[in-house]
């Protein structure tokens, strides 16, 4: 009887209101080109300002589009909603901190900080995001495996999941954030915006990397191309002959895996925090959403959208409703679900 | 389940033990176990309310619960907040529940256009954008919380006199109750679960399932607005934790304890949730921990029935009824608990 | 399918048993006590401690056996990992000034056995319940209300962050019989604007941690203009507040105050936009905020250290946050409650109690969460003592903390007439050690020397104003 209702909610969905994208479009075009215009002006008085904000955005969306591209691989081909990717991320980053303070000693009587060589940094970020991947394995085989096609009840065991992961962290890691030491310089000279962070580059760099990688294993390989139609018709993929159970598991186990590397790259780069995994899977929720949920591209525009937000609305928004920024996120919300209620790059079902 | 010819003696049987209770009770187990029960029953049955009638498992109930009290607590004279309005608190609360219900109309026009899971998305990103705003605008939300709110006069002392807001919160929880069911029967109710049930059906016989939705949302927006609203009187203060995502999940779990399909459910959920909470840390092995052994039983309650309480009251009344035969179950258990979440 | 179906039954009918098994043994325990609970306050103690063996000898005096201290810390949510400091804190006093044994010198969670009010003819008990909070209001609020109602305390020590505080002590107003000692919440408004008559702080707020550090800046380091950047909440208003009431006293002014919204990870952007031609900051981000914002400042500005630039509150003389960011804050002047390079015998007498308790959280000394809670039940103690243990004159015992000098390990402190403390304050540097004392500001109260009152607006994004004049009667010695 799931099954049946199963069906028809997707009747629905195919059936439910859906305003032309022609008409989205110039909707949103026109929201976007008020502020663009608003952003220009602002940026004309102050180059290097615009400069590094933008970049600063830009770095975000790369960090957010490695989180985000985990979290939406999962969900469009195994319509599960992953509550505890934020936790995954939070996870990659104590785990990389916690080997790295083994592998490096720091001395507590010492006030100079060891830096990480190479060699200290890249193998606590291999045994994190591996261990990251392994436990993401372990939930998908031991509690999501045999409820495959109830949703809600999956979402639910992962829910359950987090608030355990987030107790525990509390309890065994310090309440101070800490931050992942790098083998590399931390800032470099860029022409026009001077100083500027180097993990934060590095950071991006990744990002373009993990996405083109992503997308190379979409399009191009057979497991890729089972992926692909899953997302539109798992039904149809099973009755196939194909062991759908396997490609779930190595997909389950790639956005775990892509979780970790953010949650180690975001220590690196800003600092370990235990908070972070609410956080995180809220700006997974979000990006997914509104760039559609199952679709790379759409990841990689809602992270971008909600990067470069979160950069101008620190800036440029008048002091006096610089705290009313995040309504900014909920209008985002609102527009692209107004004209696209499966977000810009989804489809329903 | 219970017979149809018993449905009016347990009921009023219920309500009188929920009567003479805080006269047996001390005032604290009044105020801080029975009344907290009561304010989140109802919270929980605004969610069970849209779950059970509409198919939809809303995460944004908490959100819109900030929305009412927070409302309150700036319409009225308190310390933080704004302090432009210095409203009387029965007029407070009149806008605090339109404010709140124009709320959940706006985000339900948004979100009845989604289903299943994707609905229950939105909702959570709607439910914690709506606390992210709280806790950075300080200007709605205090410095500090906000504290102090002054209650309606006839509840004098909360101390003193804590039986008084359970009433309050007795009479809204009972009304609450025969509203949803009430609701369920009449004709919009009706078309409400048709769509649940068969939304190209009843497009196709001319409802417009949008709008029934958006409504239907706005009316779950009241009921947890009146949950809101009742925090406030008995807390006399909120803050932006209050709708935290922990609480989010928390009520949540009440649902699901309680069932997420039968409206009693909510408060049955609502008082085992925070007879654990005040219990659990005098648990030897728990100690502090009392989040990882609430995640625990959640999980285990997920895991083994999605039904909760109320879905294995009714498994083994079926049970007990009728000899078991296989796959014949009538809605209950594992399929009823999400429907139109089940998917496919 | 049918068999999985069958299990589930089993499954759940196994689950309900354990479940109803839990909440009757959870009811029959609420019960029992919340019973006594409503009779009255002695009555309570008995279900609270099983272990009581002098009840006949209290019942043939008359008096009071057993006086039930509640302590309110966080354990969980961002500072439930400072539970075992708060704890160390709360302990170390027991042991000190109650004749209390520690169970494990090593675990502060093991507790204390055989703590006593000092000084009685008849042996009175102290014994403890416990409430966790998540550094959330309601959360603290809801535990203070189950050890004041249910747990029948009649002393709570507590709760640890500033809206906690807050709100606790909005409800102490209702609760005129128990008396209420803060732990190491430090928004100003718990005492100077709430004024509850049973609320007691033993250690000064938030503001006054930043005492000193205004004349430092304009008389030492020559500042003129400065920007405060701290996160958009209550405390580091607080915190700011005391810096910029100073610093404009004397004649500075603040040109921007900035305000990166509670719970921002990444600064980069504010402090992209942070003023070039300025003399300095003044820097309150909070506990997590401060490693991240430092790191990022440094990255952006292209500097190794902040020394000269930037002045910090209570977060950047953390020992904690110092371990985190080693010669990055090297050099940087800060505002302190507490000085961990002191030698005075008073800071060694304090080091030794806590050594002779928990050998091991020495470390903690400097780490205001231990010393906020020592000194708030030290006071409890000394008030205890005062009184012969006589909690029933609620009014008597208040009467005797309002007199009550406790000896810490910054001196002797004293309250005002907000009950809040009198007492020294440190302006620190930054060193390869820890912190080296630069100045002590002595007895530094609350009002700032009269700038801040009950009619004074709250601190907060805008206030208070800067406005030249009046200078705190410390200012003047701060001098380079």
């Amino acid at each position: 009887m799931s099954a049946n209702e199963g069906l028809k909610a997707k009747h629905v969905a195919t059936a439910g209101p859906r305003v032309s994208w022609s008409k989205g479009t110039i909707f949103l075009l026109a929201v976007l080109a008020v502020a663009v215009l608003g952003i220009g002006i602002q940026a004309a008085s102050d180059a290097t300002l615009f400069a590094q904000i933008t970049l600063n955005g830009l770095t975000l969306a790369g960090l957010y589009f490695i989180v985000a591209s985990g979290f939406t691989l999962i969900f469009g081909l195994m319509r599960v909603v992953n509550m505890a990717h934020g936790s995954f991320y939070m996870l990659g980053g104590i785990i990389a901190f916690l080997v790295q303070e083994r592998m490096l000693k720091p001395d507590p009587t010492s006030f100079d900080l060891p830096t990480a060589t190479f060699g200290s940094f890249v193998l606590p970020l291999v045994i994190a995001t591996f261990s990251v991947a392994l436990l993401g394995l372990i939930i998908q085989q031991v509690f999501l495996r045999w409820n495959q096609g109830q949703e809600l009840r999956q979402a639910l065991i992962t829910i359950a999941i987090s608030i355990i992961v987030a107790d525990q962290a509390v309890a065994r890691f310090g309440g101070i954030a800490k931050e992942i030491s790098v083998p590399i310089e931390r800032s470099i000279e860029l022409p026009i915006v001077g100083n500027y962070g180097t993990m934060r580059l590095v950071m991006l760099l990744v990002a373009v990397v993990v996405g083109l990688l992503l997308l190379g294993l979409i399009t191009r390989t057979r497991f890729g191309m089972i992926v692909r139609a899953g997302v539109d018709d798992r039904q149809m993929v099973t009755a196939l002959g194909i062991d759908i159970q396997k490609v779930f598991a190595v997909a389950f186990l790639l956005g775990a895996f892509l979780a970790g590397l953010a949650g180690v790259l975001g220590g690196s780069v800003n600092s370990v925090n235990k908070a972070d995994d609410g956080k995180f899977l809220l700006i997974s929720l979000v990006i997914v959403i509104v760039g559609g949920m199952g679709s790379l591209t759409g990841a990689a525009i809602g992270a971008l959208l909600l990067g470069l937000i979160d950069s101008y609305s620190d800036v440029y928004l008048p002091d006096a409703i610089t705290n009313y920024g995040v309504l900014l996120t909920f209008f985002l919300l609102v527009f692209v679900l107004a004209v696209r209620p499966y977000g810009l790059f989804g489809r329903p079902g | 389940m219970i017979p149809a010819r018993l449905q009016w003696p347990v009921g009023i049987a219920v309500v009188a033990v929920a009567c003479v209770l805080p006269f047996v009770v001390s005032g604290f187990t009044t105020s801080q176990i029975l009344t907290r029960a009561m304010i989140l029953g109802i919270a929980a049955a605004s969610l069970i309310f849209l779950a059970s009638l509409g198919g939809w498992v809303s995460l944004g109930q908490t959100g819109l619960y900030g929305v009412a009290g927070f409302a309150v607590g700036n319409f009225v004279e308190a310390d933080g907040g704004s302090k432009t309005f210095g409203m009387n608190i029965w007029l407070a609360t009149i806008l605090a529940l339109l404010v709140t219900v124009a709320v959940g109309l706006l985000i339900g026009a948004i979100a009845s256009r989604s289903e299943g899971i994707y609905f229950l998305m939105i909702t959570l990103a709607f439910g914690v954008i709506i606390k992210l705003l709280f806790e950075k605008a300080t200007d709605l939300s205090g410095f500090g919380g906000i504290n102090q709110i002054v209650q309606p006069e006839i509840f004098g002392s909360a101390q003193l006199q804590p039986e008084r807001i359970y009433f309050v919160c007795l009479v809204v929880s009972i009304a609450v109750y025969l509203g949803v069911r009430y609701f369920a029967r009449t004709p919009f109710g009706l078309a409400f679960q048709g769509i649940r049930d068969n939304a190209t059906r009843m497009k196709a016989l001319g409802y417009n399932v949008t709008l029934i939705r958006t409504i239907a949302f706005g009316i779950g927006a009241l009921i947890a607005g009146l949950a809101g609203v009742l925090n406030v009187w008995w807390n006399t203060q909120i803050s932006p934790g209050t709708i935290d995502i922990g609480p989010l999940i928390f009520l949540l779990m009440i649902a699901i304890i309680g069932g997420l399909y039968r409206i009693e459910g909510a408060w049955i959920g609502a008082l085992i949730y925070v007879i654990l909470d005040n219990r659990l840390r005098s648990v030897e092995l728990v100690g502090e921990r009392v989040a990882t052994a609430l995640g625990i039983i959640f999980l285990l309650i997920v895991l083994l029935s999605p039904g909760g309480v109320m879905g294995i009251y009714e498994s083994i009344s079926r049970r007990v009824r009728r000899p078991p035969s296989g796959d014949d179950a009538p809605a209950g258990g594992e399929g009823a608990a999400a429907p139109g979440v089940a998917g496919d | 399918m049918s068999t999985d179906k069958r299990r589930w039954k089993w499954l759940s009918a196994a689950f309900l048993a354990i479940l109803i098994g839990v909440v009757a043994a959870a009811c029959g325990g609420s019960d029992s006590e919340t019973t006594t609970a409503a009779e009255d306050t002695a009555a309570a103690d008995t279900a609270a401690a099983d272990t009581a063996a002098a009840e006949d000898t209290a019942a043939a005096a008359g008096g009071e056996t057993k006086i039930v201290m509640g302590f309110l810390s966080n354990c969980e949510g961002p500072f439930g990992p400072f539970w075992d400091a708060t704890l160390a804190g709360y302990y170390t006093a027991l042991v000190q000034y109650a004749g209390a044994t520690p169970v494990d010198p090593a675990d502060p969670k093991a507790g204390v056995t055989g703590a006593m009010v000092p000084g009685t003819d008849v042996p009175i008990e102290l014994n403890t319940n416990y409430g966790c909070s998540d550094d959330k209001a309601d959360k603290a609020l809801a535990e203070a209300k189950r050890l004041v109602e249910q747990e029948g305390v009649n002393v709570l020590i507590g709760p640890l962050s500033g809206d906690e505080g807050i709100a606790v002590a909005n409800y102490a107003l209702t609760q005129p019989d128990v008396t209420f000692l803060n732990g190491i919440s430090g928004a100003q408004d718990t005492t100077l604007k709430v004024q509850a008559p049973n609320f007691y702080r033993f250690f000064s707020d938030g503001a006054q941690w930043t005492a000193g550090l205004g004349a430092y800046a304009y008389n030492v380091l020559g500042w003129r203009t400065a920007v405060t950047i701290g996160d958009d909440y209550s405390f580091p208003y607080t915190q700011t507040a005391g810096f910029v009431s100073e610093f404009c006293s004397l004649g500075g002014t603040i040109e921007e105050r900035i305000w990166p919204a509670l719970g921002e990870t990444d600064y980069s952007s504010y402090i992209a936009k942070l003023p070039k031609d300025v003399d300095g900051f003044f820097l309150d981000v909070g506990g997590t905020g401060t490693v991240q914002f430092v790191n990022q400042y440094t990255e952006v500005n292209g500097e190794d250290s902040l020394q000269g630039k930037v002045m910090g509150g209570a977060f950047i003389s953390n020992p904690q946050i110092i371990a985190e960011l080693g010669n990055k804050v090297k050099g940087v002047v800060a505002g302190s409650a507490l000085p961990s390079d002191a030698t005075t015998p008073e800071w060694e007498a304090y080091v030794a109690a806590i050594e002779a308790a928990f050998p091991d959280q020495t470390a903690n000394a400097a780490n205001i969460f231990l010393a906020g809670y020592y000194n708030n039940t030290v006071a409890a103690i000394k008030g205890l003592e005062a009184v012969a243990g006589n909690i029933d004159d609620a009014a008597a015992y208040h009467a005797a903390l309002n007199g009550t000098e406790i000896e810490t390990g910054v001196g002797p402190v004293t309250i005002d007439g907000n009950r809040n403390a009198v007492m020294d304050n440190f302006v620190v540097e930054v060193t390869d050690t820890g912190t080296k004392t630069l100045f002590v500001v002595p007895a530094v109260d609350q009002s700032f020397g009269g700038a801040f009152s009950t009619e004074t607006p709250n601190p907060d994004r805008e206030n208070p104003e800067c406005v030249a004049g009046n200078p705190p009667p410390w200012a003047a010695s701060i001098t380079g």
